[in-house]
């Protein structure tokens, strides 16, 4: 079940074929969406549940969440606020900052000292403890997020002042918890913004909850975390900031597992949507737990993210970005967007151009075929709009190819940032494109980068949900550790390592405690966050108690950044446990290869513009193309909420699950 | 420069296409150096920058870095083309500001870059730009108060660091034989030369793909792409003159004020304007001098400002802008005077100089005063946790300038720097220091219809014996309001000391060198920005 803008889309598996169902949205309250959905495909009792919430994502985007009182060491009150001291615009002398999630008035300092090495140079007192509960306690606040100085190295004295302020009754969210790694400011604001959403959070998953359980007794709900892994419902209550990218996540799942069964393992996500755009590249690479790669430095609304989220790269651009021009005469398109409302011209309200639009002039949309033909596309009105806005341009044509050009180049930006810019040649990858605009443009895309493959999956408009059927269930754990690495013999590098084992065991504990108490028999997959002594970011790899890690180290570092020193000493930043509990692998039922030509499902023959010159092309209808069916481009497959585009030089095949892979020949 | 018309947009998709490639591989050059260097001031506070250039070494693109390096990159460039034929697999190193650089601490990396084949003129340039924690000269840190730019440290000519792929070991040795933390600064070359040699595959792989002549037609569309963007702008300014002054406190050495002064002359008809920096105080003996580069990347600073925010800051932008700055001036320093503050101090007050012009022309549009320092704290001595030299350096944010309709940004870097905080825990870790408060520093933002941001306060243990240097501004004179908005309030530094006759505390002097004992505390509390219009006249909270 993934709660989108628009559409909830529920996915399940019915005698080996997914199956999917679409229906509205119930923004104010989205468990009814859900309940409406379960009735109409009637799950037995015990099924379990699994869920992408835009819950904790709206509540940020729309600063709804609750009323927070942040905690810190005393002095540090203004931190949280403060930030890095970035500005927000470089060349910008007029700023509307956004307002703080914790204004002055519900920022609190108590009375005490962690220092780096561990040790407590002033522990709290009673008479502290209890001023601090006072004081907070006048403000009234919903929630509390407690972050003090260096209480990753010893979270003593946090402990009691969350002891103290669980009094209050109202979730209190601690850092040494959460995130219990170095640099205050990231630490707090991920504490920050969990607190922020835990009530909201809170409420919304017990109330779904329990409906579900008095429908369906025995059912379990599970929730879809930004990492790409599942975790259950009073865990995602606890720990809201993990739920942030929900959706998107199981977009990156689905991709890889689809692709994975298609038999493709090193994938670049494409997910285009009216807005904006998200891409992410997973590898089965030796480092990540299945290949997805998670980052630990992601912004949500201009705020630091610090706990593990999928590397999930967005821009905006979408189906609805607005083209124009500049003073100086250069194109733009996006970041603006004409949205939901009034939408692209050729929906009939909008008067500016979009990328939509001028997709639709080149001929490359069905305007009776878009969404099953539930909303026609008006060419004139889409011509009109571009007509008013090209500018000096010669012809329409010209304009609408240029906002397809520039719009790609925009993504082709992001692609490369995940790829090329972190070492990874995109020869190696298959583009899986979804997303109602994604396989429009996902070709143009694999030329530009030189991507040899293409895999539209069936079903690209519910790919999420897809996704969040087919996750893991994943918990992450880490601790900053500090600890130096000097070169040595392996004997020598054992003895270092030896102090790892603590922090490890741990984690470890605390992970199986809580994936045990959930029936769970998880798998523990260690991993250390690495730099050369005196640098400022890590990499992570994947730790198996062994000496190699150094080597991996020494060539990953050269890979991402042109050098390597393996003279030099390392630093052990972070110790990461990842506990997984695989889910049931699905299996789909697969087609017999034909040798078909498409011709069944070829509708028509219409003019679509490449490279400045209409071609005849033939329109395929996506939902009658058999396994084993091939053809060559220009062509366009349409389907209910996606257009695919072949263009000229590229095949397209038909794979025994149906997916849709197109290469250049 | 000599004024042109610019050729028309050959086409306008393709500038967008070129102008976001370009702006990507400089700002990937900035990430490459930002992760994998060594010290915090790269690493944390990102005190560095990334250009592209022509063949001509005009600047094509910028990563979003700092200001003050911007205008002054194409400088470095010019030097390095100037002094050294430069081939295949070549890297150049410069600091020296008197020949191409701006101050010592800043070093240079020039990368040729040679798209086809290895051999002839190179087809464009890389350079990226760091800030390191000392080069050496009297004082560690390298920005204590020095009398000429000999005590300031090593002076680099442009030189090749790399040669045809192999470092030269003899110059780095001669270089981190000067300095005082060798190994922090041979990391910090070390990625420097890591993201340069990015950005030289980067260029290199677009021109495979589009092809050499294409790549410089759109080097060149985007030069007048900006100039166009420049011209539109003058042309619905007022005409006239306008001229300003404001002060620098002090060189650290007198006690007399320095006086700057602009005049900015706007021609909308011929859409030009020339500044005209005439009657600007001489350049003085303490180093607080700026060198041409400077004075050049904070006008350039200052008209990008005026365009919308997508425009891109190439070397186009200037070509309707003429300057007027008469050497041996404070704006415009000869050898050998010392110009270490001149970067971080006086940089800052030629952009409030210079904005102060521009409000009698566009009074809607021109900010209050910012906090108009970077409040430089340079902190050196053992570590006796290792037993080994560190050297500190970090500047502090202020409050942001007030302007019509919004108001100004609290505990920000403003105009001419842009670096992040090091975050206490990072610091503790990395140095000998306790830091005891960070905070905003209430009611220091200027009154008025739209507040000045509030300055911030600092506040930082010394756990060893240590030599601290303080160079800042906006002691003596405010920051000023505009429009009837007050001024901000004036920063001040404070030390406050545990000695056998008791505890005392006491303010610093603006600029300093200082030995203090283990124990000793440091409390920094920088100026607030100028307020914006009449308090009362529907002054908000």
């Amino acid at each position: 079940m993934d709660t989108g803008g628009t559409f909830t889309d529920c996915v399940w598996i019915e005698n080996g074929e997914p199956r999917v169902l679409k229906v509205l949205s119930t923004p104010h309250d989205a468990g009814s969406a859900i309940r409406a959905a379960l009735e109409e495909i009637g799950p037995a009792g015990g099924a379990e549940i699994r869920h992408g919430t835009t819950v904790g994502t709206n509540a940020l985007l729309e600063r709804t969440g609750a009323r927070v009182a942040y905690v810190t060491t005393a002095g540090f009150e203004d931190t949280i606020a403060i930030g890095r001291q970035a500005r927000p615009h470089l060349y910008r002398w007029r700023n509307t900052p956004a307002p703080p999630l914790a204004p002055p008035a519900l920022r609190f300092g108590i009375d005490e000292r962690t220092l780096p090495d561990a040790s407590i140079l002033r522990p709290v007192t009673a008479a502290s403890l209890a001023a601090l509960f006072q004081a907070v306690r006048a403000q009234n606040p919903e929630a509390v997020a407690v972050s003090l100085l260096f209480s990753f190295a010893n979270p003593r004295n946090e402990r009691a002042v969350v002891r103290a302020l669980e009094e209050l009754g109202v979730p209190v969210s601690a850092s040494h918890q959460i995130l219990p790694e170095f640099r205050e400011y990231e630490r707090g604001a991920t504490v920050l913004i969990n607190a922020y959403l835990a009530p909201k959070m809170g409420s919304y998953l017990n109330r779904l909850q329990n409906t579900l359980t008095q429908r369906y007794p025995g059912a379990r709900l599970h929730v879809m975390q930004s990492s790409g892994g599942i975790v259950s419902a009073p865990q995602a209550a606890r720990e809201p900031v993990r739920t942030i990218l929900s959706g998107p996540a199981g977009g990156v799942v689905g991709a890889f597992r689809v692709a994975a069964l298609a038999g493709f393992d090193r994938i670049l996500s494409f997910d285009m949507g009216g807005t904006s755009t998200d891409v992410a590249l997973v590898a089965n690479d030796p480092g990540g737990a299945s290949g997805l790669r998670t980052t630990n430095e992601s912004q949500v609304m201009g705020l630091p993210v610090g706990v593990p989220m999928l590397d999930i790269h967005t821009v905006g651009a979408g189906g609805g970005s607005l083209a124009s021009f500049d003073r100086g005469g250069a194109l733009r398109v996006g970041p603006a967007s004409a949205g939901a409302d009034p939408g692209p011209a050729c929906y009939g309200r909008g008067e500016l151009p979009t990328v939509t639009d001028a997709n639709l002039v080149l001929g490359r949309l069905d305007p009776a075929g878009f969404l099953g033909g539930g909303l026609r596309l008006d060419v004139e009105r889409a011509r009109r709009a571009l007509a008013a806005g090209k500018g000096k341009l010669k012809s329409v044509e010209l304009f609408a190819d240029g906002i397809v050009r520039l719009a790609e180049a925009t993504m082709e930006k992001a692609l490369r940032m995940i790829s090329v810019e972190r070492g990874f040649d995109p020869r190696e990858f298959t583009l899986v494109s979804f997303g109602g605009a994604g396989p429009l443009h996902a070709c143009a895309l694999a030329q530009g980068l030189e991507i040899p493959r293409v895999l539209v999956p069936r079903l690209p408009g519910a790919l999420s949900a897809l996704g969040i059927l087919m996750s893991d269930i994943v918990k992450d754990y880490s601790r900053t550790v500090m600890l130096r690495l000097d070169p040595g013999t392996p004997r020598q590098i054992a003895t270092q390592f030896r102090a790892l084992a603590a922090p490890f065991a741990a984690l470890e504990t605390r992970g199986r405690q809580e994936m045990k108490a959930e029936g769970l028999r998880p798998l523990a997959q260690r991993s250390l966050d690495l730099r050369y002594a005196g640098q400022g970011f890590e990499l992570n790899l994947e730790w198996n108690g062994g000496a190699d890690i150094l080597e991996r180290f020494h060539r990953l570092h050269r890979q991402r950044y042109g050098y390597a020193d393996p003279s030099r000493a390392l630093e052990i930043v972070n110790a990461r446990v990842r506990m997984l509990a695989p889910s049931e692998p699905l299996q789909f039922n697969r087609e017999r290869l034909g040798r078909g030509s498409g011709a069944q499902a070829l509708e028509r023959r219409r003019p679509v513009i490449f490279d400045g010159r209409a071609r005849p092309t033939p329109f395929y209808r996506r939902e009658r193309l058999r396994a084993g069916d091939r053809f060559a481009g220009p062509a366009i497959v349409t389907e209910y909420s996606a257009t695919t585009v072949v263009p000229p030089g590229w095949h397209a095949r038909l794979d025994a699950g149906l997916n849709l892979i197109l290469e250049r020949r | 420069m000599p004024s042109r018309t610019p050729a028309a947009a050959p086409d306008p998709i393709e500038l967008a296409i070129f102008k976001n490639a370009f702006h990507a591989i400089a700002e990937e050059m900035g990430a490459t150096l930002r992760r994998s260097a060594y010290s915090p001031n790269i690493k944390e506070r990102r005190d560095y920058s990334s250009a592209l250039f022509d063949g001509s070494g005009q600047v094509i693109a910028m990563g979003d870095d700092m200001p003050v390096h911007l205008g002054s990159m194409p400088m470095s460039v010019q030097a390095a083309l100037k002094a050294l034929p430069l081939e295949p697999g070549d890297i150049a190193i410069l600091n020296d500001p008197y020949d191409g650089g701006t101050h010592l601490p800043d070093i240079t990396l020039v990368v040729p870059v040679f798209p086809g084949k290895q051999s002839g003129q190179p087809a464009f340039y890389v350079a990226n730009r760091a800030h390191h924690a000392d080069v050496g000269g009297t004082f560690p840190g390298s920005m204590g108060l020095c009398r000429e730019i000999y005590q300031e440290g090593i002076r680099i000519p442009p030189l090749k660091i790399v040669r045809r792929g192999e470092m030269d070991r003899a110059l780095l040795a001669l270089i981190l034989n000067n300095v005082r933390t060798p190994r922090e600064r041979e990391g910090d070359l070390t990625a420097q030369i890591g993201a340069c040699r990015i950005g030289a595959q980067r260029l290199r792989e677009m021109v495979a793909k589009y092809g050499q002549p294409r790549v410089e037609r759109n080097m060149q569309a985007m030069l007048d792409h900006s100039e166009r963007l420049m011209r539109a702008e003058l042309r619905q300014m007022p005409a006239g003159a306008f001229a300003a002054e404001d002060f620098l406190d002090d060189d650290g050495l007198a006690e007399t004020p320095v006086k700057l002064r602009v005049e900015i002359r706007l021609d909308p008809k011929r859409a030009r304007a020339v500044v005209d920096f005439t009657g600007s105080d001489p350049q003085v003996i303490g180093s607080i001098n700026a060198v041409f580069a400077i004075t050049y990347s904070a006008t350039f600073y200052v008209f990008r400002c005026l365009l919308p925010e997508e425009a891109a800051p190439t070397a186009g932008l200037m070509r309707p802008v003429s300057m007027i700055i008469p050497p041996g001036t404070v704006v415009n320093a000869s050898a050998p005077a010392a110009v270490a503050g001149g970067n971080v101090e006086c940089s800052q007050r030629i952009v409030d100089v210079l904005l102060r012009a521009f409000a009698q022309a566009l009074p809607d549009r021109i900010p209050a005063a910012s906090s108009g320092t970077m409040n430089n704290l340079t902190i050196g001595g053992l570590d006796p946790r290792s037993g080994l030299p560190y050297a500190y350096y970090e500047t502090c944010g202020g409050g942001m300038g007030a302007i019509a309709g919004a108001h100004g940004l609290s505990g920000v870097h403003t105009h001419m720097s842009n670096t992040l905080n090091t975050p206490v825990e990072a610091l503790e870790y990395a140095y000998p220091f306790r830091v005891r408060r960070y905070a905003y520093r209430r009611g220091s933002g200027g009154a008025g219809q739209f507040r000045g941001g509030d300055g911030l306060i600092r506040e930082i243990e010394l756990l060893a014996p240590s030599q601290v240097t303080v160079l800042s501004e906006r002691r003596r004179f405010a920051p000023y309001g505009l429009a009837g908005g007050e001024n901000g309030a004036r920063g001040r530094t404070l030390l406050r000391q545990t000695t056998s006759q008791g505890e005392s505390e006491r303010e610093l002097p603006g600029k300093c060198n200082l030995f203090v004992d283990a124990g000793a505390v440091l409390r920094l509390e920088s100026p607030g920005g100028g307020g914006w219009g009449a308090a009362g006249n529907g002054s908000s909270s």
